[in-house]
C-alpha cells in the first residue's frame, strides 16, 4: 500500500471534501450508524458495565495470549481443522496459495474480511493464476471498480448507484437501470451464486476465535460468510492472532457488542460458529478447514504501551464518530484500516515513517474513545505516536519546529501568558464577528476562518473562579491539562503558523 | 511453517505480562416477561415472519398452508424434529421432497433449485429474534441457506433470553457448524438502501409451536 505523507493525506482529503456525493454518502451512512448504535445499546441492561467487563476480558486475554493461542490451536486441530502460522503478509499469501494449488483451485470465493485486505491476498492470488471473487456486495463493487474499501464496514460507501449499475452492466453484459436497487442486488445475487457453486475454495477472515473449542466465528448480513464456509469443498480462514477469546461466555459478550457498535443491529443476520470441517455423517460442508493465524507485526505490540490497540474488534464505530474521517473519507488513510483505529494501527504495524501523517488525522476530540466497545484509548496513542515522531525526527522540519517550540513554550508559563496577551493586542485589526480576517494566502486554515483569541483566557477565568470558590490551590494548579495547553499553544503560535504557511506555499510551487 | 509458529510464540513469550486473569463471566441481565412475544416482535421487525401454532401437529398444518399458498413444488427438508418421521410425500404428494440423508441424489443441486428449505431449530433467542440451527446427520447447512425461503419449526421450549443465556446453558460438543439466523439475508451496500435476499433466503418464517412455558 502507499505511503501516507502529510502532503498526500491533505491532497486526498481535499479531493474527498470537494466530492459532494462522497460527503453526503459519508454523512448519511455514519449518521444512520450513530443513531442506530445508540438505540440498540440502550436496549442492553448495564451496557457500560458490560463494556468495562469486555475491556478487562480483552486485556487479560492479550496478557495471556500465548496460552490462549496454544489452547485454540490444540482444540481446532482436535476438531479436525488444519492450523497454519504466518509471520508476515508474504507468508500468509503463500500458505493460502499453497492450499489452493494443492486442490487445483482456479476460482476462489471470498467473504468480506479486513485481514485479507490487509495482506492484499487478492493481488497475490491473481499473480498465482487464481481468480478470487469478492462476494460481499460492497467488496464486489469495489473489486469490479479496481478500487479499495472506503470504510471498514461499508466498503463501497463512495460509489453512486449509477456507478454501480455501470459496473454491473459491464459484468453481466446487459444494460441495467440504476433506478432499481433491489434489481441490481438480485443481479448480483445471481452472478455471485454461480461463482459460489463453481468455486473450488472459499476464503474468509474470522471475526473471532474461541480457545475452549477451537472455533472461529463469522458474522455477515448478506450470508457471504455462510456461503464461502458451506458451499466449496475447502475453506480457508485468515485470522489475526489477537482475535482470540477464552470461552463461549466471552464470545457471547463480544458478539452482543460487535453488531450493536458497528451497524447498530442487535446481531448481524448470520453469526456462524465453525468448529472443524464437516464431520462424519454431515450431509454437506467443507472437507477441509484451514485456519491461518496471522501475526503481521501484532506480536511486537504485546507488552508495549500500544498493546491496547489489539483489543480492537473492527466494528468501525470510531470511524462513524470521527469528525476527521467524516470529511477526509477512507481513502486518504492510504490503507484498508481507516479512521481513528487506522491512524493508530497502521503506523504501528507498517511503520511510522511510511504513515507519518496518520497520527495527525485527528482533532483529539475523544469521540473514538467514548464509543469504542473495548474503550481503547486511541487519543492517548495518537498523542504518543506524535511525540514519537518528533523524538525520532520523522515529521517535516517546519512541523518539528512548531511542536518543539510548543513544548518549550508550554514549559514557560509566564512567557506563554505574555505571548497570548501580546497576541490579543496584535490581532485587534483582524478580529471580526466570526473570527480572524486573514487573507487566504496567509491563512493556514485556508478556507476556514481562524478563531480569535478570547478577550480573557480560560486560565485567567479559572484562576478567578478558583479564588471565588476557594477551590483547593492544588486543583487549580493542576490546570492546564496537556490537551488544553496544546490547543492554546496552537492559537498562540499563529505567527509561526503563518510563517510556515508561507514556506509551504513556496515549497509547493517549487515542486 | 513450524518455524513461523515458534517465532511468533517465542516473540510473544518474551512479551506477555500474565498477571490478572480473565474476569468471571458476564451473565445476562436481560429480562423478558414473555419470551415468545419478544421473539415474535423482534423477528418481525427484522423483516422475518412468525406464525404461532399450539402443537407440533398444528405447526405441520401451518407449514402445509404456507407451501400451498406459495405454490412450492421443490422443497428440501432437514431430517430433524419435528419433521423426522413425518411421511411428507404422503401428506403433500404434489411437492417433490428432498429429505436430507434419506432422499437419493445431489443435495446441493437440489437446494440450489428448491423453492423452500425447511428446518427445525435447536434454540431461539428472544432478545434478537434469532433461530439457531446445527449441522449434523440429517442436518444440512444448505437447506437454510440456498433456497429463497427458509421455514423453521421452532418449539417454544427452545426459547431462551439471549446469546449470553444460550452460551451459558449450552453443553456438550460443538457441531462443525452452528448458525444463529436473525431474519432474511440483507444488504445496504448500494447507497445505504436496504435490499432483502442478497445471498441467503429472501423470506424467513418461524413457525413457533407449543404452549408458552412448556
Amino acid at each position: 500500500m502507499n505511503d501516507v505523507s502529510f502532503h498526500s493525506f491533505r491532497a486526498q482529503a481535499a479531493q474527498a471534501i470537494a466530492n459532494a456525493h462522497l460527503q453526503s454518502a459519508i454523512d448519511g451512512a455514519t449518521l444512520k450508524f450513530r443513531t442506530e448504535r445508540k438505540r440498540v445499546l440502550a436496549d442492553l441492561p448495564d451496557v457500560e458495565a458490560m463494556r468495562d467487563h469486555f475491556k478487562a476480558m480483552r486485556a487479560a486475554t492479550l496478557a495471556h495470549l500465548t496460552d490462549y493461542l496454544e489452547q485454540f490451536e490444540h482444540n481446532a486441530r482436535a476438531a479436525g481443522a488444519q492450523v497454519h502460522w504466518a509471520q508476515d503478509a508474504a507468508e500468509a499469501q503463500q500458505i493460502v496459495i499453497g492450499i489452493a494449488r494443492q486442490h487445483g483451485a482456479t476460482l476462489a470465493v471470498k467473504s468480506k474480511s479486513m485481514t485479507t485486505e490487509e495482506i492484499e491476498l487478492n493481488a497475490a492470488l491473481a499473480e498465482a493464476g487464481i481468480t478470487s471473487v469478492e462476494t460481499d456486495l460492497g467488496e464486489w463493487i469495489v473489486q469490479l471498480a479496481a478500487e479499495s474499501p472506503a470504510h471498514i464496514v461499508v466498503p463501497a460507501l463512495h460509489k453512486t448507484r449509477q456507478q454501480v449499475a455501470e459496473l454491473f452492466s459491464r459484468e453481466v453484459g446487459r444494460s441495467l437501470s440504476a433506478d432499481d436497487i433491489p434489481l441490481l442486488t438480485s443481479e448480483a445475487r445471481r452472478a455471485l451464486r454461480e461463482k459460489f457453486l463453481a468455486a473450488q475454495i472459499g476464503i474468509s477472515g474470522a471475526n473471532l476465535g474461541v480457545a475452549e473449542t477451537g472455533s472461529i466465528v463469522l458474522v455477515t448480513n448478506e450470508g457471504n460468510g455462510r456461503m464461502v464456509s458451506s458451499v466449496p469443498p475447502v475453506h480457508v480462514a485468515v485470522m489475526g492472532i489477537e482475535k482470540i477469546c477464552p470461552t463461549w461466555d466471552d464470545a457471547a459478550v463480544w458478539l452482543e457488542l460487535l453488531a450493536r457498535s458497528s451497524t447498530g443491529q442487535p446481531l448481524s443476520v448470520y453469526t456462524t460458529a465453525l468448529t472443524g470441517p464437516a464431520r462424519e455423517g454431515d450431509p454437506d460442508g467443507p472437507r477441509e478447514l484451514h485456519i491461518v493465524l496471522y501475526d503481521g507485526g501484532r506480536s511486537r505490540l504485546i507488552g508495549t504501551s500500544y498493546e491496547e490497540v489489539l483489543q480492537c474488534i473492527r466494528c468501525g464505530a470510531c470511524l462513524n464518530h470521527c469528525p476527521v474521517y467524516q470529511e477526509a473519507g477512507g481513502h486518504a488513510y492510504g490503507h484498508a484500516y481507516s479512521g481513528p483505529i487506522g491512524a493508530v494501527l497502521v503506523p504501528l504495524l507498517y511503520g511510522l515513517e511510511q504513515y507519518e501523517a496518520l497520527p495527525h488525522a485527528s482533532s483529539l476530540c475523544g469521540a473514538c474513545l467514548e464509543v469504542c466497545p473495548a474503550r481503547i484509548d486511541l487519543p492517548r496513542m495518537l498523542l504518543d505516536l506524535r511525540a514519537e515522531e518528533v523524538a525520532r525526527g520523522i515529521i517535516p522540519p517546519p512541523e518539528q519546529l512548531i511542536e518543539k517550540s510548543a513544548a518549550w513554550l508550554l514549559g514557560h508559563r509566564r512567557l506563554f501568558n505574555a505571548l497570548t496577551d501580546l497576541g490579543r493586542v496584535f490581532q485587534r485589526p483582524l478580529v471580526s464577528k466570526n473570527g480572524l480576517r486573514v487573507p487566504r494566502r496567509f491563512n493556514p486554515a485556508q478556507d476556514r476562518q481562524l478563531p480569535s483569541l478570547a478577550p480573557r483566557s480560560f486560565h485567567d477565568l479559572w484562576q478567578e473562579l478558583a479564588a471565588e470558590e476557594a477551590l483547593p490551590a492544588r486543583a487549580a494548579r493542576r490546570w492546564p491539562s496537556r490537551r488544553t495547553s496544546l490547543t492554546l499553544a496552537g492559537i498562540s503560535l499563529l505567527p509561526l503558523a503563518l510563517l510556515w504557511r508561507l514556506l509551504r506555499h513556496k515549497g509547493g510551487k517549487r515542486r | 511453517m513450524s518455524t513461523a509458529r515458534e517465532d511468533i510464540l517465542n516473540a510473544l513469550r518474551g512479551r506477555v505480562r500474565r498477571g490478572e486473569g480473565v474476569p468471571a463471566p458476564w451473565r445476562s441481565r436481560q429480562h423478558f416477561d414473555d419470551l415468545a412475544v419478544r421473539f415474535s416482535t423482534t423477528l418481525t421487525a427484522l423483516y422475518g415472519e412468525v406464525i404461532r401454532a399450539a402443537s407440533a401437529e398444528e405447526a405441520l398444518d401451518r407449514l402445509g398452508d404456507v407451501l400451498r399458498d406459495l405454490g412450492a413444488t421443490r422443497v428440501a427438508v432437514n431430517d430433524e424434529p419435528p419433521l423426522s418421521g413425518v411421511d411428507l410425500a404422503a401428506r403433500w404428494p404434489e411437492i417433490t421432497w428432498h429429505v436430507v440423508g434419506r432422499t437419493e441424489g445431489d443435495l446441493r443441486a437440489f437446494c440450489a433449485g428448491a423453492d423452500v428449505g425447511v428446518t427445525g431449530a435447536v434454540a431461539a433467542l428472544a432478545e434478537t429474534g434469532s433461530i439457531v440451527v446445527n449441522s449434523g446427520p440429517g442436518r444440512s447447512r444448505l437447506v437454510s441457506l440456498l433456497p429463497p425461503m427458509h421455514i423453521a419449526l421452532v418449539p417454544v421450549s427452545c426459547l431462551t433470553s439471549d446469546l449470553l443465556t444460550w452460551a451459558a446453558a449450552r453443553s456438550g460438543e460443538w457441531p462443525a457448524n452452528v448458525t444463529v439466523i436473525s431474519g432474511p439475508s440483507k444488504t445496504a451496500d448500494i447507497e445505504q438502501t436496504t435490499a432483502i435476499g442478497m445471498h441467503g433466503p429472501k423470506r424467513v418464517i418461524a413457525i413457533l409451536y407449543g404452549e408458552a412455558g412448556g
